[in-house]
């Protein structure tokens, strides 16, 4: 069976600036795939590229089993996409927006009434189907947007950066969808910088200032990433403490939060109990430390910080 | 399967063009002032802003002080298209009124004007002021004829002495010579000039503007299907509008229908398209709203009132700008219609200002849809 997307030496430049600097991967079909980085990382420039929107300067792409530089009609045809800034006419209601894209991706009469009736459910926007769309909250009008992607039932969906603002409770119902829509075979690759929604895929690509670092699971990622002991520490007096800590061995990094921080270390090393009385020792008493885990958080922050150092 | 792709094609064509329909009656103010501004422009320019003259002062120099030349001055004033605003002054005074702007022309007649008339060839002095070009050549006319027809009364030939007056085509076919008869076709090639190519240009670049050209872009929807999708409700609007001219014309001004309606509705037809490639074109070109609508003004509608022949006539504009008007297709579409409203000319007079629609039409959409390309770079 031949992967959903294969992305092989994939380039663009505009002018010197490389935007996707030699990247390459494949997506098997009803795989949900995450596309991570900052914002600039090439995420857009890829999608793009994919979606048969952009000519690569180098390299290729197969989606849905065309060329993206040489068949990209046929490529637009198999696809669905939802793109970063805009998926909707906000003037007009959520239905006239369905039935428009609907219509353009070909569908009419009946089977237009049929695909759409069977949308509003799934989605459940029956409530709000005749309301602008324009008046939505952002949740919602993320969900009309989806729905307007996938009303022609492609086999893959792009969806570039689809719950930039929504709130976390429509996040979630989101990604309810997005796994829905994987369950029923489509594939779905999607870009977000939420690391905690990233946990929904299958695999997470990295991509830090247009190149791809890493391609793996979320566990795998950890694994590689961010390995070792993750452990939470409270208490007073830690601020001095943390400073110091840093640098120490068996200490592989440490970050801040709110009133605590946590500490990820080489149990080998390090056992949390060393690390508890090193702490006391330094008048961070009473303590409190507890077991945590590694997040992609700490996967993330670890590649930016490796690329920023400049060895690969 | 070709029917299929056919049927498809119109489906996706019909899908953009109600698209379109809808944002424009979300937005219904937009049409009434689309609709409303060609009757309100059409009634401001027919009796506003008139450029028939009427009730010119005159100051009056007679050095003859006889009967005769007291009922020149009668004869000239009776139609009231002159009025007398000084009388008995010396010739210098009357200039002096002329300079500050009381008097706007001067009629002198000499001393021995009844002599001259009864041995048969007498000669009045006018004097105009030429500030105003359009006043002054029509108050030439008007005292010309004024005076000769007085002078047959008289009973003997009086010529006006003043600068030799060119024949104007204009008086022929408008013999009374009304501006509305004469705007109404330069009104509609300019609305339409407006509408077609600021509206076209401003809503399509609002798709750029706003990411949804990127959403069509990656929807089947080709780009001629997206470009003639987008301009049919506006080529709707813009038939509707020559309609409403041509009709609140007729009506109201009472400008006739002489000629061919083919030659009329396919100039019209032509001329829209054009204007609306044009629109695309530049929307394509900037994709963006604010620099759009310049462009649509500088390259379209200034153009189409200034160098049209709608208020200036083409034969007195300076030779550059002459030239350059030759590539205004509003001063083709402006040809055409008054061939068709006051001449009755039909498509054997009027068949090279369609061909010249015709290639303007042509060569826009082919360099739009050129440029028009169904990708982000």
């Amino acid at each position: 069976m031949t992967p959903a997307i294969e992305v092989q030496h994939l380039t663009r430049r505009f002018g010197s600036f490389t935007a996707v600097d030699d990247v390459s991967f494949e997506v098997g079909t009803g795989e949900i795939f995450g596309y991570l980085g900052a914002n600039g990382a090439g995420k857009s420039t890829t999608i793009r590229m994919l979606c048969g929107l952009l000519k690569p300067t180098g390299g290729g792409a197969r989606v849905a089993g065309f060329d993206v530089d040489k068949e990209p009609e046929r490529v637009k045809a198999g696809i669905g996409y939802m793109s970063q800034k805009f998926s909707l006419y906000l003037d007009l209601s959520v239905r006239a927006n369905l039935e428009f894209f609907a219509s353009a991706y070909g569908a009419y009469g009946r089977e237009l009434e049929t695909r759409i009736g069977e949308m509003v459910e799934r989605m459940q926007l029956g409530a709000v189907q005749d309301e602008v769309t324009g008046a939505l909250p952002g949740g919602l009008q993320q969900r009309v947007a989806l729905a307007s992607a996938v009303l022609h039932r492609p086999r893959i969906v792009f969806l570039d950066e689809p719950t930039a603002g929504v709130d976390p409770i429509q996040r979630r119902s989101f990604w309810e969808l997005i796994r829905y829509l994987a369950s029923r075979g489509t594939t779905v690759f999607v870009t977000t910088h939420y690391m905690d929604e990233a946990e929904n895929c299958a695999r997470i690509g990295i991509m830090v200032d247009g190149k791809l670092v890493a391609l793996d699971t979320p566990a795998g990622l950890k694994r590689t990433h961010a390995p070792g002991r993750v452990l939470e520490v409270r208490g007073p007096r830690l601020a001095p403490a943390l400073d110091s800590l840093r640098g120490m061995a068996g200490v592989l990094d440490v970050s801040r939060f709110g009133s605590g921080a946590t500490v990820r270390v080489d149990p080998e090393r390090l056992p949390a109990e060393a690390l508890a009385d090193w702490l006391r020792a330094r008048g961070v008493d009473p303590l409190e430390l507890e077991d945590s885990a590694p997040t992609l958080d700490d996967v993330f922050l670890a590649l930016t910080a490796r690329a920023q150092r400049g060895d690969d | 399967m070709a029917s299929t792709r056919v049927n498809h094609r119109v489906g996706r064509i019909l899908a953009m063009a109600g698209k379109e329909v809808l944002h424009i009656r979300r937005d219904i103010r937009t049409l009434y002032l689309a609709l409303a501004m060609p009757v309100v422009m059409l009634v401001l320019f027919g009796f506003g802003i008139s450029f028939d003259v009427d009730h010119l002062e005159l100051a009056v120099v007679d050095q003859d002080r006889t009967d005769l030349s007291r009922e020149l001055v009668r004869q000239v004033t009776a139609s009231q298209e002159f009025v007398v605003v000084q009388d008995g002054t010396s010739p210098d005074e009357a200039v002096g009124a002329l300079r500050k702007g009381t008097a706007m022309s001067v009629l002198l007649i000499k001393k021995g004007f009844a002599e001259d008339v009864k041995r048969g060839g007498a000669q009045v002095q006018l004097l105009v002021d030429g500030a105003d070009g359009n006043s002054a050549t029509q108050a030439l006319a008007k005292a010309q004829a004024l005076v000769e027809m007085a002078g047959r009364k008289l009973g003997g030939p009086v010529r006006v002495a003043a600068p030799p007056l060119e024949a104007r085509v204009r008086t022929l076919f408008n013999p009374d010579a009304r501006s509305a008869m004469f705007l109404v076709p330069g009104l509609a090639a300019y609305l339409l000039a407006i509408v077609a190519v600021l509206i076209t240009a401003l809503t399509v670049a609002r798709e750029w503007e706003r990411g949804s050209m990127e959403q069509l872009f990656a929807t089947p929807v080709g780009r001629l299907e997206i470009v003639v999708g987008k301009l049919l409700p506006y080529l709707g609007i813009g038939l509707l509008q020559v309609l409403l001219v041509l009709t609140v014309g007729a009506w109201v001004f009472d400008v006739p229908v002489r000629g061919s309606l083919v030659a009329l509705s396919l100039g019209s037809v032509l001329f829209l398209v054009g204007m609306l490639g044009q629109g695309l074109l530049i929307s394509v070109v900037t994709r963006n709203q604010v620099v759009a609508t310049q462009v649509a003004t500088m390259t379209s509608v200034l153009p189409s009132m200034l160098l049209s022949g709608f208020i200036f006539p083409i034969e007195n504009l300076p030779t550059p700008l002459k030239l350059i008007s030759t590539l205004i297709p509003a001063r083709y579409y402006v040809a055409t219609l008054r061939g068709v409203l006051l001449r009755g000319n039909g498509l054997d007079v009027l068949w090279p200002q369609l061909v010249a629609l015709a290639l303007f039409a042509a060569l826009m959409l082919v360099v739009a849809t050129r440029r028009f390309q169904r990708r982000l770079d």
